[in-house]
């Protein structure tokens, strides 16, 4: 692939954290353990929405081996947030969901913890509770009556229990909307998913002699954790160092602060080491799931099958806080405008508070709804007018230099080439080769995140190198890839960069491991500073080789000018010496791409930055008396710009696929009367590897200009086309197409009978 | 979660520990269900009992006529048994889709029957096989029809300190084929939404059905035979139609309810297709023996 021009990039070399996960010596956070460490517990609301009206602790701070109890009255009266800082560390005079924390406890084991938790009385009196988004939009009751007092981003349009509405409006949609040959319009549901990362959220957290608390934990993002920590704890972020040993799994979900603070404040309540870990009913009520959503859309075409015009309605449950949700609510217009040209465009996306849990930003948020509807759309349209679902899409795709939706440039354009890899695999020109059993096809685009990375890079005497970063190895081989540019850069082997872990205190700040940016932007750092360290190592060179530095270059660990060379560990002994060591600092920002400011309104992400293409096929078969769906097989092609490593590539897409797998067909966290039907993992219900078939990888790659040798973001488009692609097969196999995920055989099988009763 | 644990070296010294720690003992054997409704609050013993290495309890016996598999038989001993790879085929397939990997390891059948969950997998492949289930406890032993030994959601007729110890089931006569179907939203690692066991034996030259044992589970408070499907079927030809009409009857038999794993509705629609299903399969082995 890229093997002919590089060493390093481009090849499949084994991840630098791998031998310690596979032989378990890697230290998770959940592994972490200090000498005299109690247990945390969060004593969790049991009503929907209602006032506090007493809590007694008094039995509970009586217990033996309990050392310390908080609730809202023992700590800073903070509201924070990302969007809208709506957000209490325990629920104050109002329980807003069922799972919202009220009290804390620590003591010295988690039974006794959990013991004291039980034995906190909680007088409430209940209010009237809003659990249906669109009830939500035009009822009187309010799940924040002092919205208007909450500070938020400028940018975020609020108003009553609306956390945030964007839009997106491009050319004249009502011209063009008269002049279609047919329109159509659909309503589309989507569930609440949990990320599904293995290791729970945990933080142990510890006060020093100075006042400064130390956080091991495992957050996707350490120095906006240690932003948000400071804040709650009324402290200057200096005296807050948040650390990350290991982390198993994010996905999104440990973006924003999950435990991290009930440690922390636990630990100066007691003066004691605590750690405090979510439990799975915990995750399942109370963690940061992926959104549900309503999307409505509406599309007027030509004959030929043509996107005129679109209008459409993103209703997204943000649940009791607004998280992520306006973020994510607004990122749905991009992907419901997709890789097509579409002269006009109507998009409004709603973020809504309602009594249920408050969610997050998981793996492409918004990603799978928004293309759920918009794809299964175009495949409902194509049918109606006699189209190939694949032609109709190749009719519409978006080609080098068409403008986007915001009025940015599309470039480095790959989205025929992906949907005509895919179909090909799949064998598209047999859609229906057996009765029961169809072919589906989705495609989308998705951003590379932007957002700053910094690294120290540091040669040692050795000649190996130590790369300090801000950006955790959340366990794609995110780091892995930035290493390999660096090694590339510096004509090392892989094996000779040393990578560090996570401390704010120490590490240059990073944007973090989130928007599939992490070996995008970090390799791009990893550029910088190795430009650097080669300047300084041919500096040093010039005078020990005595040779002009224009004619320096790095090969095989050695700078080399003509037939003179000089090794790089023995530049760093001289310089160890003589100058106090080769190190540098890289930083890496990829600006937004202009666009037409006048196009998108009260957008937090307004422009996309160095999208990619992707297109998914499927095979699937269908029970035709059970709804039972078996997928047969499973094609992805996907652009990546540049492969820095192809396996952690497959490795991406076979997870996003069986995560998306996860969404379409059996996972939702199941809500009734505001309580959480299935708050265990026997019923929600994650694919197991008996689930998810050999996914098949074609990577593409058609070179972006922003990222390290041409590489776009990976990590997130996955897990976007698996719910359209699957639903657009499962049409194909049934003649039934399935509005709501997931797609359970149950409502499989309701479809197919309410067409043959 | 704490407790004190128990490790008897005989079934007898067993019983003792649980009369002397009545009411708050527990047996545990391979702790798959126990573990859980521990964690989940649904119990809270003083002492369990560990009877997972009790001697003698996880054989398999084969004798002229009849099975005996042992209380603490594992999962993965019933999916690998050679014996009952011919027309016991229900149990392999049973115990082939309980839990995944791990829990079959360490699960045993013994306790899969005790929990008397109303979706237990192995418990319709043996009612399927009219076993029966032999008990000891203080006043020594006695044994049970498994249709009688389950009486309802978690609730069985154990007494205070008995311990299950064998379940027994006769061999089949020739021409007879079994077969396990299960319905759940994945394929490990997953509860039944409904399963359905049929025992099927033609006579010896026809294609009359001789005798017709159905067992579903997860489709009412307890799994249960739907007598009417099988009398109906009996003496009756072995066709798609007749199986059809024993499907039907046994949905009309069931009474699922409703829950966040699937619908009263759709659990009954499954009822009808399975043992339609599973008869098929039964006659489609039948047939490949007769060759």
């Amino acid at each position: 692939m890229n093997a002919q021009t590089h060493r390093v990039a481009g090849h499949r070399l084994p991840r630098r954290d791998g031998v310690g996960k596979v032989t378990g010596k890697h230290v998770y956070a959940a592994d972490f353990k200090l000498p005299g460490m109690l247990y945390g517990k969060i004593l969790r609301s049991a009503r929907a929405h209602a006032l506090i009206k007493n809590i007694d602790v008094s039995r509970a701070a009586a217990i033996a081996g309990v050392r310390g109890i908080i609730t809202a009255a023992d700590i800073p009266q903070v509201r924070y947030g990302t969007a809208v800082r709506d957000t209490t560390v325990f629920a104050t005079d109002r329980v807003l969901f069922m799972g919202h924390a009220v009290a804390a406890v620590a003591a010295t084991s988690s039974e006794i913890a959990e013991r004291a938790i039980e034995a906190i009385k909680v007088e409430y009196q209940d209010l009237p509770a809003l659990y249906d988004p669109e009830e939500a939009l035009t009822s009187d009751i309010r799940i924040h009556p002092d919205w208007e007092t909450y500070k938020a981003l400028p940018i975020i349009s609020r108003k009553d229990n609306i956390a945030g509405q964007a839009r997106i409006h491009v050319g004249d949609v009502e011209t063009a909307f008269a002049k279609a040959h047919k329109i159509y319009e659909h309503r589309f549901t989507t569930s609440l998913q949990h990320p599904g990362y293995t290791e729970p959220r945990v933080a142990t957290a510890d006060w020093d002699a100075n006042g400064i608390v130390t956080v091991w934990c495992n957050t996707q993002l350490p120095f906006d954790t240690q932003t948000t920590l400071a804040e709650i704890l009324d402290l200057p972020a200096a005296r807050v160092r948040v650390t990350v040993p290991g982390i198993g799994g994010g996905f999104g979900g440990k973006l924003r602060i999950g435990v991290e603070h009930f440690a922390a404040l636990l630990a100066r309540k007691t003066a004691r080491p605590v750690k405090v870990m979510s439990t799975s009913e915990e995750e399942l009520t109370a963690a940061l799931p992926r959104q549900a959503s309503i999307v409505l859309l509406k599309t007027a075409v030509d004959k030929e099958g043509h996107l005129l015009a679109r209008s459409g309605r993103v209703i997204v449950d943000c649940g009791a806080y607004a998280g992520s949700g306006p973020g994510t609510a607004a990122i749905a217009l991009q992907v419901m405008a997709g890789p097509y040209k579409t002269g006009a465009l109507a998009f409004e996306s709603i973020a809504v508070y309602t009594n249920k849990v408050h969610s997050g930003s998981f793996r492409a948020p918004a990603g799978p709804m928004a293309n759920f509807a918009m794809e299964s759309q175009i495949d409902m349209i194509a049918k109606d007018l006699g189209l190939d679902p694949l032609e109709m899409r190749l009719r519409n795709v978006v080609k080098e230099g068409d403008p986007g939706p915001s009025g940015e440039t599309h470039t480095s354009v790959s989205i025929e080439e992906c949907l005509r890899k895919a179909a090909d695999a799949i064998g598209w020109h047999d859609r229906n080769p057996e009765p029961g059993r169809g072919k589906g096809i989705a495609c989308s685009w998705w951003m590379t995140t932007g957002g700053s990375s910094g690294v120290y890079v540091k040669i040692n005497p050795d000649g190996s190198a130590t790369l300090v970063s801000g950006a955790v190895e959340i366990g794609t081989g995110a780091i892995t890839g930035a290493a390999q540019v660096l090694a590339e850069e510096l004509s090392l082997d892989l094996t000779d960069i040393n990578v560090t872990g996570v401390d704010t205190q120490a590490a240059p700040f990073d944007y973090g491991a989130q928007g599939s940016r992490t070996t995008f932007s970090v390799g791009n750092a990893c550029l910088a500073a190795a430009k650097e360290l080669r300047r300084q190592m041919f500096e040093l060179a010039a005078k020990q080789l005595e040779a002009p530095i224009e004619n320096m270059k790095l090969q095989d660990k050695h700078v080399v000018a003509g037939n003179k060379s000089i090794s790089i560990a023995e530049l760093a002994r001289i310089s160890r010496l003589a100058g106090g060591g080769l190190i540098a600092h890289g930083t890496a920002i990829s600006p937004a791409p202009p666009y037409d400011p006048a196009r998108v309104k009260n957008h937090p992400l307004p422009v996309w930055n160095t999208p990619s293409y992707h297109a998914h096929a499927v095979d699937l078969s269908v029970d035709q008396a059970t709804g039972k769906v078996t997928i047969n097989r499973y094609v992805v092609a996907q652009d990546v710009g540049y492969a820095i490593n192809p396996t952690y590539i497959e490795g991406q897409i076979e997870g996003g696929v069986a995560q998306g797998i996860g969404q379409a067909l059996s996972e939702e966290i199941v809500y009734q009367d505001g309580r959480v039907m299935n708050a265990n993992l026997t019923d929600y219900k994650m694919p197991t590897a008996m689930d998810v078939p050999e996914i098949e990888s074609i990577i593409v790659e058609c070179r972006s200009a922003a990222g390290p040798y041409g590489a776009k973001g990976v990590g997130e488009p996955p897990c976007i086309e698996p719910p359209a692609a699957i639903g657009n097969a499962i049409a194909a196999a049934t003649g039934c197409w399935p509005n709501s995920l997931p797609m359970t055989a149950e409502k499989i099988a309701a479809a197919m009978r309410a067409r043959h009763p | 979660m704490s407790f004190d644990l128990h490790r008897p070296a005989s079934v007898t010294e067993a019983i003792d520990l649980a009369q002397r720690f009545a009411p708050t003992a527990r047996y545990v054997a391979g702790g798959t269900d126990t573990v859980i409704q521990i964690n989940r609050k649904k119990i809270d013993p003083v002492h369990l009992i560990d009877v997972a290495c009790l001697p003698g309890m996880s054989e398999i016996t084969e004798t002229a006529d009849a099975f005996t598999l042992g209380a603490l038989t594992r999962y993965r001993a019933i999916e690998t048994h050679p014996a009952f790879r011919v027309n016991l085929r229900a149990l392999q397939e049973a115990a082939s889709v309980v839990g995944g990997h791990q829990v079959r390891n360490i699960a045993t059948i013994g306790g899969n029957i005790v929990n008397a969950s109303p979706a237990a997998d192995f418990v319709p492949p043996l009612l399927a096989l009219d076993a029966s289930v032999d008990m000891a406890g203080p006043n020594g032993q006695r044994s049970s029809p498994l249709l009688n030994f389950i009486v309802g959601p978690g609730k069985t007729a154990l007494l205070p300190a008995e311990i299950v110890t064998n379940i027994r089931f006769a061999k089949l006569p020739a021409r007879s084929a079994t077969a396990f179907l299960k319905e759940g939203r994945r394929r490990a690692m997953e509860i039944s939404v409904v399963c359905v066991a049929a025992c099927l034996t033609l006579e010896a030259s026809t294609s009359r059905c001789a005798s017709v044992r159905l067992a579903i589970g997860a489709a009412s408070p307890k799994a249960f035979r739907p007598e009417q499907a099988e009398s109906y079927l009996l003496g009756q030809s072995a066709s798609k139609e007749n199986f059809a009409e024993a499907g039907r009857l046994a949905a009309e038999a069931s009474s699922p309810i409703s829950d966040v794993r699937a619908s009263a509705g759709y659990r009954r629609a499954l009822v009808a297709v399975m043992v339609e299903r599973a008869l098929e399969t039964c006659l489609q082995r039948i047939r490949e023996q007769d060759q």
